[in-house]
């Protein structure tokens, strides 16, 4: 007893005497380029099954949903609506090569392209330290597991996401988007995750339920990597570069009915922004959202929470935008856009 | 059926005309087929009848008229068309019809561009949020879970079976 109580004494007196002696074991933050690259590479490397809460502002409330993920390398993915009531049951499979969508509410299978991408096609970390900032903000922990704390934001400014990145598997447990104004835009986090499970193949096949109706919905023509090569493929006229930083990064005619659309995306190093373009002569100017202004032309905007889709018409061609921009940078674009024109 | 080919044969064989073994053949069928026998005696009565008609000649003016009518030039489209109409004006019901008949031939391609204008108009947004979330999809970090929420959503949309708008704040 008297040895132990010795052996305590000296600890103490050893610990108060030496900074930092006794306190848990710190490694050093690993580098900006060591986590995105483990973000990058986390979807080659781990299967997991997990529960997902995602909040996305939407104009004046915020919308919540729950959602069971499972991911199975490389790139199976099945999605399980839990909540709200008007999502719950959906269920969508994705085998990496078509997504299959269920609608237990109208006895619907949707049948369409895959939206994983598969890590083969993701930019490098060079090519993602290059088009923005990436800081290690810290550590934290997230449902008891240890995670780096990493923000990024575009070289040219705006909004900024900042993700919790799972020490030992490179998974995003947590993230977190900010609008240019530092308001919180979207929000995701695990409440719970499971690793390693040998998830079974079966669980990411989809066999349509007997009787349910069974609609293919493939909408996205080739990709072409070039506006010269998208004005060849759909005789529109699309900019290499547009404000805020955005370049060119692909583009696509989609056709759904007798509705078919020239679309433009672009980047900006972290996030997305669509362009499109329909004959007016094949399109009613449609009346969707409320009107802004526009200079001389009318508008109308159609807010989503997360982002935003803005159309116009102009000299014959109805366009819109579509991306998280805020509404006057909007705008702004899409001045450019009707500006340069021939 | 030799019996109704023979019977079929018997009006030649009042002509003489049949080869001399087909009209061995009739005679055998008539010796056994009373029923050929009698149309045979009515065939010959009515021979007999026509013979007694006297002959008329043409009349005089009939080539001259056949003539005028084969040396006449074809007629034109738009003499076609001008008479189709006279003779239209002359039957008001059928002149309707076709005007009926025109005007919907017109009309269904114009309804149905304006039809498909405001169907793309009531679809386009949905398409461009389809499409928009799929393009998303190639930044890496995005969350999947919530692509997959706003693609689907755009895709009910599309089908027309659109998710039912959230009431209030969740």
């Amino acid at each position: 007893m008297m040895r132990t109580v010795v052996i305590v004494t000296l600890w103490l007196a050893t610990a108060l005497a030496v900074p930092g002696f006794g306190a848990p074991v710190r490694l050093p933050a690993p580098s900006a380029q060591d986590v995105v690259a483990a973000m990058l590479t986390a979807p080659s490397r781990v299967d997991y099954e997990a529960t997902k809460v995602l909040t996305a502002v939407h104009q004046d409330r915020a919308e919540t949903v729950t959602v069971r993920e499972s991911y199975k390398r490389l790139g199976h993915l099945r999605l399980e609506f839990l909540s709200p009531e008007s999502v719950a049951g959906r269920m969508l499979i994705d085998d990496g090569a078509s997504v299959w969508q269920y609608e237990p509410s109208q006895y619907l299978v949707i049948h369409g392209p895959s939206f994983v991408r598969s890590p083969d096609g993701s930019p490098s970390a060079d090519d993602i330290l290059r088009s923005s900032l990436v800081v290690v903000v810290g550590t934290e922990e997230v449902i008891g597991r240890q995670t780096i704390v990493v923000a990024i934001e575009p070289r040219d400014g705006g909004a900024s996401r900042r993700y919790w990145v799972d020490q030992a598997t490179g998974v995003i447990l947590r993230t977190e988007e900010r609008d240019a104004t530092g308001e919180i835009v979207f929000t995701s986090f695990f409440t719970r995750i499971s690793f390693g499970l040998n998830l079974p193949s079966a669980l990411f096949r989809f066999t349509p339920p007997a009787g349910a109706r069974v609609i293919a919905l493939y909408l996205s023509g080739d990709a072409v990597q070039t506006p010269e090569a998208l004005r060849h493929e759909a005789g529109v006229t699309v900019p290499s570069t547009l404000p805020y930083g955005y370049h060119f990064r692909a583009g696509t005619v989609a056709r759904y009915g007798a509705l078919s659309a020239a679309s433009a995306t672009y980047t900006d190093g972290l996030r997305t922004l669509t362009v499109f373009q329909t004959a007016a002569s094949r399109m009613a100017f449609p009346q969707v959202g409320v009107p802004v202004k526009m200079g001389t032309a009318s508008a109308r905007l159609l807010d989503l929470g997360y982002f935003r889709v803005m159309i116009w018409q102009s000299r014959g061609i109805n366009y819109a935008l579509a991306g998280n921009l805020p509404v006057p940078a909007l705008l702004l674009v899409a001045d450019k856009l009707t500006a340069q024109r021939p | 059926v030799t019996h109704a080919r023979q019977q079929r044969q018997l009006s030649a064989y009042l002509d003489g005309e049949l080869t001399a073994q087909e009209t061995e053949e009739v005679r055998a069928h008539l010796a056994d087929c009373a029923t050929c026998r009698t149309e045979l005696a009515q065939l010959r009565s009515v021979k007999v009848l026509l013979g007694r008609l006297p002959e008329r000649s043409a009349p005089q003016d009939l080539w001259a008229a056949l003539r005028a009518q084969v040396d006449q030039p074809a007629e034109t489209w738009i003499a076609s068309v001008s008479r189709v109409v006279r003779g239209a004006f002359r039957r008001p019901a059928l002149a309707v019809a076709a005007a009926a008949l025109i005007a919907v031939l017109v009309a269904v391609p114009l309804i149905r561009g304006r039809l498909d204008r405001l169907r793309a108009a009531e679809l386009g947004p949905e398409l461009y949020v389809h499409e928009h979330a799929l393009a998303a999809a190639a930044d890496p970090f995005f969350d999947r879970a919530y692509l997959g929420l706003l693609i689907s959503d755009a895709s009910l949309a599309l089908v027309g079976a659109p998710r039912e708008e959230p009431k209030g704040t969740r």
